[in-house]
């Protein structure tokens, strides 16, 4: 009887969490259909007009374009890395491989601000002054710890077993990471680029310091228009963004689905 | 080449990890067609032997030679040596077919080969329904199957096995090795099966290599190694004996006279005078019955374990030995437990092997 009401105050907590976490994008996501220039919900009848204005927005393409560049390039650097030394940690007997990996994933519990005067400092003592140079090494080290960690965790449970089926069924050690390697983790893959890619997208705390007057990424560009015109274009982007975080969020988990269930090719 | 001659020959391997040497100059040669087994205690160097001969380990000395090729050095994957692994390392992204389908796919065959190949494989293993499964959807004894079939697709020059039953429960597992070898000479496989368990190398195999710390102390027909074990070693791992040590007093022929702690006892055996040696027999070569020749000796019966047919009998002979006896259970008054009994057994059938030195 007790635990029935536990298992009912614990629900319900969760509901509320979830609801308290998702009404301010609901709110947004509303807001961004308003009629009218300020941030209200739209009450008398919806608009699109807002959507229509976000490429006009001062600085908008080139603030995306970089983001997206940092994005993938940051994810692609950081996945490879990631993954050769997931290997090197899970296989090689490395002393101190725990040490080490603890030190790949603490970036993730150092606060971003930290870390952002710590790059901006060492960058000029190096004399780094390249901006976007410096942004994308910098979105490195953010992104990746999720990688690593996400990709030790998978290369843990890897049997590398698998790895000596394949060779001497004909396949060279290249080819058994093609084959067997990559496929079999290929959901290690596909979440460890995901959680880098929005990681790195949406960073501020780090690239607010290494940023200069035309080289800004679209998280801190978005916060300049909010000061300067606080309308509800910057709601619509929002909800752009969401949505498309929603899309690759679905998209992986059908795509991941699928390759285990059809599992023919490879 | 003719049936018999060398298929796969082994010459002085030995392998080192670290300060341990795992293997110690091992020889081992196999003829086409033949089914090999390595037994031996866990840790004695079978996985490793195996593991070169697949080249997943290069040896520091000797040699291996395959189907008429030296491949020491040739890296696995153009070996064509098929592995079944312990844990069968199915790869899990693919199904049952595209597991069985993939050394087809290395070596570059045709999409039609690889469908008839895949399919003459799976129904080898009584799997042709079970294609499109997941890995993940197979029971472990279905699996075993799919790695078989996997291995046997590519038609390789030799198959290994690695513990490859051990993972089955009991039932299936016997029922595995009566259908392993059946499948195994229908395709005139050349196999190596590792284990540690004497009654798989027993039932599965033409003959038996036994290993014990990186050595292999005798190969030969299953028989032969029951019943004339080379070593005391052998002896001991493979089936159950009564063992006891004493010194020899009289050599003839062949034939030692041994003073042991229960009395003299005859064996076979070439020895100096006064050399410490251990004087051993089967159970079932020892009877109650009272004889006139052979070797005997009294004693009071301990136990009594039940075996259908018969019942083994331990018989407490005094001076800390104990010897065991496979009685028939049609005679007419079997022993009990604190019986008197005397017991003895054929000269024949009694081996005498150095004693091993201390600490060994
Ligand atoms: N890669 C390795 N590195 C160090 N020692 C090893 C390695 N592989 C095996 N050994 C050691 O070699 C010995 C023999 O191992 P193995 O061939 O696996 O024995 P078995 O298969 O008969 O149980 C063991 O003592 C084992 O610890
Ligand atoms: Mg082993």
């Amino acid at each position: 009887m007790s635990a029935r009401i536990a298992i009912t105050l614990a629900w319900l907590c969760a509901i509320g969490a979830v609801v308290f976490l998702l009404s301010p994008l609901l709110v947004i996501a509303a807001a961004s259909f308003s009629p009218t220039p300020v941030f209200d919900l739209p009450v008398g009848g919806a608009s699109l007009r807002w959507y229509a204005r976000i490429g006009a927005l001062d600085g908008f393409w080139p603030a995306l374009s970089l983001s997206l560049q940092l994005a993938l390039l940051s994810t692609a650097l950081s996945l490879v890395l990631g993954t050769l030394a997931a290997i090197a940690l899970a296989r090689g007997k490395l002393p101190g491989a725990q040490a080490i990996a603890t030190a790949l994933v603490s970036p993730l519990m150092m606060p971003g601000l930290v870390l952002g005067i710590a790059l901006l400092q060492y960058f000029r003592a190096i004399g780094f002054n390249a901006t976007w140079s410096a942004l994308l090494v910098a979105h490195v080290v953010v992104t990746l710890p999720y990688v690593a960690r996400t990709m030790i965790a998978g290369m843990v449970r890897f049997d590398f077993t698998l790895m000596e089926a394949a060779r001497t069924l004909g396949c060279t050690y290249a080819q058994a990471i093609r084959r067997v390697m990559i496929p079999a983790l290929a959901p290690s893959f596909l979440i460890a680029g995901l959680f880098s890619f929005l990681a790195s997208f949406d960073n501020y705390p780090v690239s607010i310091f290494l940023t200069d007057v035309r080289t800004k990424t679209l998280p801190i560009k978005m916060l300049q228009y909010i000061d300067e015109a606080p309308d509800p274009t910057l709601a619509a982007l929002s909800t752009l963004i969401l949505i498309a975080t929603i899309v690759l969020l679905l998209a992986s988990d059908r795509l991941v689905g699928l390759h285990r269930m059809a599992g023919t090719g490879d | 080449m003719a049936p018999g001659a060398p298929h796969l020959v082994v010459r002085q391997v030995s392998k080192r990890f670290g300060a341990a040497h795992v293997l110690d100059r091992v020889d081992l040669t196999i003829a086409r067609g033949e089914l090999v087994t390595l037994l031996g205690p866990s840790g004695c160097g079978k996985t490793t032997l195996l593991r070169l001969i697949a080249g997943l380990e290069s040896p520091d000395a000797g040699s291996v030679e395959l189907a008429g090729r030296d491949i020491t050095r040739v890296p696995p994957h153009r070996r064509n040596v098929g592995v079944v692994f312990q844990s069968y390392a199915l790869f899990p992204h693919l199904t049952v077919y595209g597991n069985v389908a993939f050394g087809l796919k290395s070596r570059g065959r045709s999409r039609g080969e690889i469908d008839a190949a895949v399919g003459r494989a799976l129904s080898l293993v009584h799997l042709e329904h079970l294609g499109a499964r997941r890995i993940a959807a197979l029971s472990g004894g279905q699996q075993q199957r799919v790695a078989l079939a996997r291995a046997i697709a590519v038609e390789p020059d030799v198959l290994l096995f690695d513990e490859a039953l051990s993972a089955l429960d009991r039932k299936l597992r016997e029922e595995m090795q009566v259908e392993l070898r059946r499948l195994l000479r229908e395709v005139g496989a050349t196999a190596i099966f590792v284990t540690h368990d004497q009654d798989e190398a027993l039932t599965m195999s033409d003959r038996v290599a036994v290993m014990f710390a990186g050595r292999i102390e005798q190969v030969d027909e299953p028989r032969i190694v029951y019943a004339r074990p080379a070593t005391l070693f052998t002896l001991g791992f493979v089936g159950l004996s009564t063992r006891v040590s004493g010194i020899v007093a009289g050599s003839n022929n062949g034939r030692v006279e041994v003073d042991t702690a229960v009395g003299r006892l005859s064996a076979i055996g070439n020895f100096l005078i006064g050399s410490p040696v251990v004087v051993a027999v089967r159970p079932e070569h020892v009877r109650a019955a009272p004889e006139t020749a052979g070797n005997c000796v009294a004693g009071r019966v301990r136990s009594i374990v039940f075996h259908g047919s018969n019942s083994l009998v331990e018989v407490d002979a005094g001076a800390a030995t104990t010897l065991l006896a496979q009685i028939p259970n049609d005679v007419s008054a079997p022993p009990r437990v604190g019986d008197e009994i005397r017991l003895c057994w054929p000269v024949a059938e009694t081996f005498a092997f150095p004693m091993p030195e201390a600490g060994a």
